[in-house]
């Protein structure tokens, strides 16, 4: 990681070229999402203006009222916590025992284990949408949490796992020989003296699993389609009719949907991105 | 970076008996999810591609061989949709790179600011596809769309562009919203890839007279070329399996053939058409194709390409 925030000299012309290209960055990335905000506030009759009316003349909330009264809206919420949630401890408890083999054990094929990874991690989610449904509809899971928690968690382990080797094998081996030689097994060296080195490691492949969950839109879409099953990413789709796009709404049901993201990403902002450079990560 | 493939693990703790049998649990859970949930399947989608299964024609069933690879070869649509995926790949894989390098480097830029802009470019990755299509599919909207009200307020343009419905705009907007969600990850990888490079370095090739642009293209650039291959492979993969956002402006926009891409079409010929052994048909040269990338990225990681 660099710490390289010491201030520097810069010519003034230096000084704006950075803040230019800081400010369009910081635009870019927020305006859409800050636009949302907006419409939400806005009433019908102001959106209806061309040219646009950029700020809303008075906070009007109601369209979030709306949001939770016109679907099911907290049971989204509720839904998508939960899948998202326990598909991400499935996820981590598969990944970290098989991360912790491929980093440490002394394993024939490991090459070729690491390769079959990488390949399920590239495996198309629409090719595999049909069978699984129909799977799915065998083991009668279809409008159940299992039905989406099982994908979820198969489609980020390859993610999770390269991630967490990553990490695994960033930390010394010699602390594991030393607690080995005082007597400690294998599995407790995993337990009392990788696990508690590798808190960050666990926690950034967590939020990439857990993000990866609360964003899947098509087993969703496809799997639970009662509408007390339905998730949030599904659900922001379901405001708007065949022809009727009532946008402050959507967009009041778009910002409920995003704001846990923009939170984690705010808290988490420096696990984010130390997991995007350390494992192997599907745009 | 991502961890070498084939690099074994060096032989300083002595493997101990029992060791295989070790490895053999810790691996269980993670093999029981990977080929329950996610191989299984995959071998069903190669077995149903020989037969034909169409909920909307019943009575016609059973073992036909290769037969659904030839409809495929003379199916225009089939052509279309993979004509289409080629062709945004090549525009947003390109427009991602554009945006995404410039993108990491502001990002790293030292700056008081810098906590903001690392949020400013982790949203786009995170938010949600279907959300972002949603979003801009507003932002593009015709009559009371933002873009459209700037484009006018600068004068580039006397009156709205209708972004949606026009065949050639829609295909624009499209890809600009692709861009606009792919390029922070690109950023992010490549970011990576500058955070690795010794300050030093740079701060060496100043000393000896190099110029910024010098100093970018003759020191940084060549340093980011493992991570900017790796940004490229994951994009291109990304890319060929593309579906959320165009589905989601297909369902705004009328000239939903232009938009189509491979993954749209698997998926209204599975779940929409319910013709289950075509699906599955279309999904193996999904398959195929994605294999191929993947093929590339292993070989380039084998190579030591990201050392």
């Amino acid at each position: 990681m660099s710490g390289d925030t010491t201030p520097q000299r810069l010519t003034p012309a230096q000084r704006l070229g950075r803040s230019a290209a800081l400010t369009a960055l910081i635009v870019g990335g927020f305006f859409p999402f800050i636009w949302m905000v907006l419409t939400s506030l806005k009433s019908e009759g102001e959106l209806q203006k061309f040219p646009v009316q950029y700020l809303p003349s008075k906070l009007d909330f109601s369209n979030y009222a709306r949001v939770f009264s016109e679907q099911p809206f907290a049971q989204f919420f509720l839904n998508s916590l939960t899948v998202s949630l326990l598909s991400t401890v499935l996820c981590i408890a598969a990944a970290v025992p098989a991360a912790y083999a491929l980093a440490r054990l002394n394993l024939r094929g490991r090459g070729l284990l690491m390769t079959t990874v990488v390949t399920f991690s590239m495996l198309p989610v629409v090719s595999l949408l049909v069978p699984m449904f129909r799977l799915m509809r065998g083991a009668n899971l279809l409008n159940t949490y299992p039905a989406l928690i099982l994908p979820y968690a198969a489609l980020s382990l390859p993610i999770g796992i390269l991630t967490l080797v990553a990490f695994f094998s960033a930390i010394p081996r010699d602390l594991e020989a030393a607690a080995m030689v005082d007597g400690t097994t294998r599995v407790g060296a995993l337990t009392r003296v990788v696990l508690p080195l590798s808190t960050p490691g666990v926690v950034t492949a967590a939020l990439l699993v857990f993000v990866n969950s609360w964003n899947e839109f098509l087993l969703a879409l496809s799997f639970n389609t009662k509408l007390s099953m339905r998730t949030v990413s599904v659900g922001v789709t379901l405001y708007q009719g065949e022809f009727a796009f009532p946008w402050p709404l959507i967009a009041a049901a778009v910002v409920v949907a995003t704001v846990p993201l923009v939170l984690l990403i705010a808290i988490f902002q420096r696990r984010f991105v130390a997991g995007l450079t350390a494992g192997g990560v599907k745009a | 970076m991502t961890p070498p493939l084939n690099s074994s693990p060096s032989r300083r703790v002595r493997r101990e008996p029992g060791e295989g049998l070790l490895a053999f649990f810790l691996l269980l859970p993670a093999a029981a999810l990977l080929l329950g949930v996610l191989l299984f399947p995959m071998l069903t989608t190669f077995r149903d591609s020989l037969y034909l299964n169409k909920l909307t024609e019943p009575w016609l069933t059973g073992f036909v061989g290769l037969k659904q690879y030839a409809q495929m070869l003379g199916d225009a649509r089939f052509g279309a949709a993979l004509r289409n995926t080629l062709f945004f790949g090549v525009l947003t894989v390109g427009g991602s790179f554009l945006v995404g390098v410039p993108m990491a480097l502001a990002a790293h830029l030292p700056s008081r600011a810098r906590d903001v802009a690392r949020v400013a470019l982790l949203l786009p990755w995170a938010m949600p596809p279907v959300i972002t299509g949603l979003i801009f599919a507003w932002l593009f909207n015709a009559q009371y769309g933002v873009f459209n009200d700037l484009l006018v307020r600068a004068g580039f343009i006397q009156e709205p562009l209708r972004w949606l419905s026009t065949p050639g705009l829609s295909v624009l907007a499209m890809v600009l919203t692709i861009v606009w969600k792919t390029s922070s990850f690109v950023a992010l990888i490549v970011l990576g890839g500058l955070q690795g490079i010794p300050k030093e370095m740079i701060e060496a090739a100043q000393v000896d007279g190099a110029t910024p642009t010098q100093t970018f293209f003759r020191v940084i650039l060549p340093l980011l070329a493992p991570s900017l291959a790796v940004a490229f492979i994951f994009r291109t993969i990304s890319a060929v399996q593309v579906f959320d956002i165009p589905y989601t402006f297909i369902q705004q926009a009328p000239a939903q053939g232009l938009l189509e891409t491979l993954g749209v079409y698997i998926y209204r010929t599975g779940i929409e058409f319910l013709d289950f052994g075509y699906a599955a048909a279309l999904s193996v040269a999904l398959f195929a194709l994605s294999l191929a990338v993947t093929a590339v990225y292993v070989r380039f990681v084998r190579d030591g390409g990201n050392s």
